[in-house]
């Protein structure tokens, strides 16, 4: 639907509306006129001028259904028939009417202007109807005025609304269809990256089989092919968290941000939806990791495989990071921190103590495993 | 018995090199397919085993092929082979039926152990799955109360499969048997993969609850 569209069919939709309403109000003058037949000075013209409304009714109500019907022309002759009956009143009642033939009727053709014209439209219809109902009249009672006021209040209220609803319905489509585009970008890059990576991958298993220089290659592709897969999954990640809805602002996406410490070597499990935290919280935290993983580069090699994995309760979040190391002996990092030697404690404990959290290590046979744990409430306590 | 592997990729030179790879190790490849609805087709003619499943294939897509294939003989073993281990597919995989996953970067070595478990009906996972499917059960439980929960004994070994460990260091550590953490995550697996109603019923009778009141 292109942009208009959605303005038409929100402009269909209130007429659809307004018709029910213009029938409402037919059936409230006709009532009202049979009712006050007595004081009709000439009672055929008065059947005229309700067989007229009749009519008038049944036409709208087929000619607004069509956008290509809902011309300028359509637009004016409503008003004026409108005016007309309101004209003719003196002329069929005699000078001293008190409630013109039409009554209320005449609300239907103000409300259309008001939504194909909005606000402006509103005002115009508005103030026509009003001025014609207080010309007519001999003397003028407060109700009368009253009447004619709300006449000309309504019509711009009713034509701001209406335009109001017809700019949220644009911006709704443009937001749909920028995320449908965004969706089938995503796919198409899907298809060329999966290419991409089943051809680096087939190039490390054939390097690998004829050894030599291809072996090499093979190597190199599998460098690559990692890289590349650790860089799609972290763009992955930031793109479903984008189309789920912008994080708050001020909040950044802790699987995103983690994913991007994918490298050779190094695995990231985490859930498949966003974990929204607060900026400052997700920055320290992914810090606090990276120089867990600095240290493994440290001490057990330049890319000894290391795994990171983020979980996320209710009541707390919890990254751990393992590697297969021959661990920390109890007590060495007291030691380097009552030396002087800040660098493990202070930039993992001290982070997380920073945020509210704990990190603690362990190590065996399994290896090394620091805990980095995130109380959820100390992170609301800070939010606020 | 020789095990029936059905290999499925749109990339000729792969489909070829595990074709070999299995032919060699002793598996009888009966059938190959480049896309989804080759490989429904030729799944109904040969009825294999076993089969090796590439997720980025021309439409039916993997996900579906997988649902399929389980919905016609649910003692078919998939293993899901992927180049970018694309998240919510590989999940969606695993939740239709599959049994294991692994990405194509693996070595032929591990391609071949990966095969040789899925045979056996034994679960593989990477470390990446594990977590993306601690994560599905914390959104389960969050959303739907009724939905089955992991024991403390199943989810801390599914968090030491996300943590790269192996069965056997898994084992190893917590003093059980390579056997009995291997039941532990086929658990995991069955529990995730009764995402409908009947099979949450067949579930409740099997351990003998009452279902009068639930259905």
């Amino acid at each position: 639907m292109s942009t208009a569209g959605a303005a038409i069919a929100v402009e269909s939709r209130l007429l659809r509306a307004l018709t029910v309403l213009r029938l409402v109000l037919l059936a409230n003058a006709v009532g009202l006129n049979i009712y006050r037949s007595g004081d009709v000075d000439h009672p055929l013209a008065a059947a005229g001028c309700v067989l007229a409304m009749v009519a008038w009714t049944g036409y709208a109500a087929w000619a607004y259904v069509d956008p290509r019907r809902r011309t300028r022309l359509l637009l004016v002759a409503d008003l004026g028939v409108a005016v007309a009956l309101l004209a003719a009143t003196p002329l069929v009642k005699g000078g001293d009417f008190d409630a013109t033939i039409p009554g209320f009727w005449i609300a239907g053709a103000m409300l259309a202007w008001a939504i194909h014209f909005r606000l402006r439209g509103g005002l115009v219809a508005g103030l026509v109807l009003a001025a014609a109902d207080l010309a007519l009249r001999q003397q003028h009672h407060a109700s009368d005025y009253n009447d004619a006021f709300l006449l000309v209040i309504a019509g711009p209220v009713v034509g701001f609304m209406c335009g109001s609803l017809q700019q949220m319905a644009t911006e709704r489509d443009a937001a749909e269809r920028s995320a449908a585009r965004a969706a089938e970008r995503a796919r198409l890059a899907r298809v060329v990256h999966d290419g991409t990576l089943q051809v680096l991958a087939l190039v490390q298993r054939r390097g690998h089989d004829l050894g030599g220089e291809a072996a090499e290659l093979g190597a190199l592709a599998a460098h690559q092919e990692q890289s590349l897969r650790s860089l799609l999954r972290a763009s992955d990640a930031a793109t479903a968290a984008e189309l789920s809805g912008a994080p708050a602002p001020g909040e950044l996406d802790l699987v995103t941000a983690l994913s991007r410490l994918e490298r050779p070597g190094v695995t990231v499990s985490a859930p498949g939806f966003a974990i929204e935290l607060p900026a400052p919280v997700v920055t320290e935290l992914v810090a606090a990791v990276d120089a867990c993983l600095a240290n493994v580069r440290c001490h057990v090699g330049q890319e000894a495989p290391a795994w990171v994995l983020l979980e996320a309760a209710p009541e707390r979040i919890e990254v751990t990071v393992r590697d297969e190391g021959p661990g920390i002996p109890a007590g060495r990092l007291e030691e380097a921190e009552a030396e002087g030697r800040l660098g493990v404690s202070g930039s993992i404990r001290g982070r997380l103590a920073d945020l509210g959290g704990t990190a603690t290590v362990t190590s065996g046979s399994y290896g090394t495993e620091w805990s980095l744990v995130l109380p959820r409430t100390t992170l609301r306590e800070e939010a606020r | 018995m020789t095990v029936r592997v059905m290999v499925v990729d749109d990339h000729p030179m792969w489909r070829d090199a595990v074709e070999s790879d299995l032919t060699r190790a002793g598996y009888e490849v009966v059938a190959v397919a480049a896309n989804g609805r080759e490989a429904l087709a030729r799944f109904a003619a040969t009825e294999p085993d076993l089969v090796v499943l590439d997720l980025q294939i021309p439409a039916p897509d993997g996900v579906a092929v997988t649902t399929d294939i389980i919905d016609r003989r649910p003692q078919t073993r998939v293993l899901v082979l992927s180049a970018s281990g694309e998240q919510d597919d590989v999940l969606a995989a695993v939740t239709a039926g599959a049994t294991g996953y692994l990405v194509k970067s693996a070595s032929r070595e591990e391609l071949l152990a990966a095969v040789a478990r899925v045979a056996d009906g034994e679960p593989v996972f990477t470390a990446g799955l594990a977590g993306l499917v601690l994560g599905e059960f914390q959104r389960r439980s969050a959303a739907e109360p009724d939905e089955p929960r992991l024991t403390d004994r199943e989810t801390e070994v599914l968090r030491m499969v996300a943590k790269g460990m192996s069965y056997r260091a898994i084992a190893e550590r917590l003093v059980l048997s390579h056997r009995t953490v291997q039941n532990h995550v086929q658990n995991v697996l069955r529990k995730l993969q009764m995402h409908n109603r009947v099979e949450l019923t067949r579930y409740a009778i099997e351990r003998g609850l009452d279902v009068d009141d639930e259905v």
